[in-house]
């Protein structure tokens, strides 16, 4: 079985150096991890992915709000090209309604929320993979 | 002139006069053509009558006992009840009428005695057209003022909700702000207590179990891991990793993609020859681990101290934007900081692709209501921001001489074309889709600069429009 594949995209450094430190503590190297600064560049990561790791199980962590490509807009494209991929928002603010959209148009699997938990958010990722 | 036969039913007419016989004829002649009459002998009780319900014509004969017509003609006009109704003196021909003493005392017209039926027909009605007309333009009048008035009254209320739309607004974005940092201070903390807990027991029997070589290693790695500063984008340090990793796997190491994680992370990419013999010795995992351990401790001090700064800067910038009262008075304030402050608060829709160009000359403090100058600077920029569609150049500059401190703000958005230019500080006046302007942003800005005794001067072409405000620096308190 390869390695399952986290992909962290958010806009703010500082957070993706959080979730890198949490992630690494609760899987180890169990799990590969991937972090991204924006949509455009999450998506390239996936895809490359796609292509390298095409059996791996992968989970998508996405902010909302980002500079061009917001982050509904991004899970959406994600689960467009690749439905197998689970998706997740972890967002500070997000408009109900593009909530609602990605819950429908990505099939997320759940949307935490900013200060997240880290217990919270290591067992929501442990019961996909 | 065509004189218009208006419709006068029941026109409520006074006639004074201490003479029966003429008050008995002048209540034939009018009661024939169906006007209302009320007789009355005196000056007294024609004050009375008239005030009691005031009549819509008065006709005053001037010789009566007493009180004569004049005098009471200047009293009704004194009477705020009765100034209005128009009088129409009556005189005997032997008593030659003054009639500048008549008009003098707010009289309108005039008719001698005996009476010609006609003439006080005719004078009668034109004088009750007048009034009728009088009447109902007083009314459109005062229905155009109340409809005035409801007018104002809404627009306050579009202002206010203008402003709480906008509020809104800022206050998603706000919650983002804070919650982002409060986010990654809630994980760096679980981290160092976790270290704290956990990894500061197995310390010292991890230590010595080192030998004097392993320890040396682990000393300058540490060393080398800490001074790193990194500012290595996510992409590169995806580019990094995968040269690692095929290094790694040359050399035959296990778990290559972890680890090679961790090494970049570390910023050991460059050090592979000193990490690759201990990764190959068995206790090196173990050692490499503990290295990334020490390291994710001086990261989360670090990230803790980066977030609490930018957390209270939005905090800061949240508290200068929203304290408003209209009491408000003046006080000495800096202009650049407010500038800094709205730029804080739209840091959010900037960062998406707008480059900000500060080019500050330093400015003397100056007297001013710096909330509502904090709003001029958030009207127009974001303004600019939405001509640029947050896309482009926004640049701010300021100046000053001894009379006056200049601000101007210019963007590269698509400009103000001539025809509109003219009507852009007029409120309600707007080019964007309902939802998006309401027209009121620059007509609010209008009103603080006249506050303050400023200017405002805009230049537009397009791709470039400035707006430059000009505070005068002498106005104190
Ligand atoms: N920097 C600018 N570049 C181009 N057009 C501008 C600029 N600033 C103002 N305008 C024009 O002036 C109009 C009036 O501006 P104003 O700020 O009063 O209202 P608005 O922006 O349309 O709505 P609101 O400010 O109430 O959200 C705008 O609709 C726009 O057409
Ligand atoms: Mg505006």
């Amino acid at each position: 079985m390869p390695k399952p594949i986290i992909i962290c995209v958010d806009d703010e450094t500082l957070v993706l150096d959080s979730l890198k430190i949490e992630l690494r503590k609760f899987f180890n190297n169990n799990c590969l991890y991937e972090f991204a600064s924006s949509g455009e560049e999450g998506l390239e990561i996936v895809t490359d992915l796609e292509k390298e790791e095409p059996n791996s199980k992968k989970v998508v962590i996405s902010d909302w709000w980002m500079p061009s490509m917001k982050g509904d807009e991004f899970l959406i494209a994600v689960h467009e090209k690749y439905p197998e991929i689970t998706t997740i928002m972890l967002t500070g603010q997000a408009s109900e309604a593009a909530i609602a959209d990605v819950l429908e148009k990505a099939n997320l699997h759940c949307c935490i929320r900013k200060p997240w938990e880290y217990e919270d958010l290591m067992h929501t990722i442990k019961q996909i993979i | 002139m065509e004189r218009r036969q208006l419709d006068l039913p029941k026109a409520d007419i006074l006639a004074v006069d201490d003479n029966p016989v003429n008050l008995r004829l002048l209540l034939q002649i009018l009661t024939s053509k169906g006007y209302k009459v009320r007789p009355v002998p005196n000056g007294k009780l024609a004050l009375s009558a008239a005030e009691a319900i005031p009549p819509d014509l008065i006709l005053l004969d001037i010789n009566m006992p007493e009180m004569d017509g004049y005098e009471v003609c200047q009293k009704l006009k004194e009477n705020p009840k009765t100034t209005n109704i128009p009088v129409i003196f009556i005189s005997a021909y032997n008593n030659a009428i003054d009639k500048v003493k008549a008009f003098g005392v707010g009289g309108v017209d005039y008719i001698p005695k005996p009476f010609q039926i006609e003439e006080v027909l005719v004078r009668v009605h034109n004088h009750l057209s007048i009034r009728i007309l009088q009447k109902s333009l007083q009314k459109k009048n005062q229905n155009l003022q109340d409809t005035l008035e409801e007018l104002k009254a809404a627009q306050t209320q579009l202002v206010q909700s203008e402003k709480m739309a906008a509020l809104g607004q800022l206050i998603a974005g706000i919650a983002h702000e804070i919650n982002t940092p409060l986010g990654a201070i809630r994980s760096s903390i679980g981290n160092i207590q976790d270290f704290l807990k956990q990894d500061l027991y197995y310390l010292s029997s991890f230590f010595n179990s080192l030998n004097n070589l392993e320890k040396e290693i682990i000393t300058k790695l540490l060393k080398q891991a800490n001074n790193q500063y990194n500012v290595l984008s996510s992409r590169e340090k995806r580019k990094i990793k995968k040269k690692v990793i095929s290094q790694l796997e040359t050399q035959g190491i296990d778990d290559a993609d972890s680890l090679a994680d961790t090494i970049v992370d570390l910023g050991l990419s460059e050090n592979l020859s000193v990490i690759i013999p201990l990764l190959k010795a068995q206790s090196g995992i173990n050692i490499f681990n503990q290295i990334y351990r020490f390291y994710s401790l001086q990261k989360s001090a670090d990230t803790i101290a980066i977030a609490t700064n930018k957390a209270a800067k939005i905090v800061f910038a949240l508290k200068t934007h929203a304290r408003h009262d209209s009491a408000e008075t003046k006080s000495s304030a800096d202009i650049i900081q407010g500038i800094e402050t709205v730029l804080t608060l739209y840091q959010n829709q900037i960062k998406q692709g707008v480059e900000v160009i500060k080019n500050y000359q330093s400015l003397p403090q100056i007297y001013c209501y710096p909330d509502e100058l904090n709003q001029v600077w958030t009207n127009l920029i974001h303004n600019a921001l939405q001509a640029m569609q947050y896309q482009g150049k926004l640049t701010i500059e300021t100046l000053s001489n001894p009379q006056q401190i200049i601000v101007k703000i210019t963007d590269n958005g698509q400009g103000i074309s001539q025809d509109i230019l003219p009507k852009i500080f007029q409120p309600f006046f707007t080019t964007k889709p309902p939802g998006e302007g309401s027209g009121l942003g620059l007509d609010i800005v209008k009103k603080i600069i006249d506050k303050h005794q400023a200017t405002i001067t805009v230049s537009s072409v397009p791709g470039n429009t400035t707006f430059k405000v000009f505070l005068p620096i002498n106005n104190i308190h």
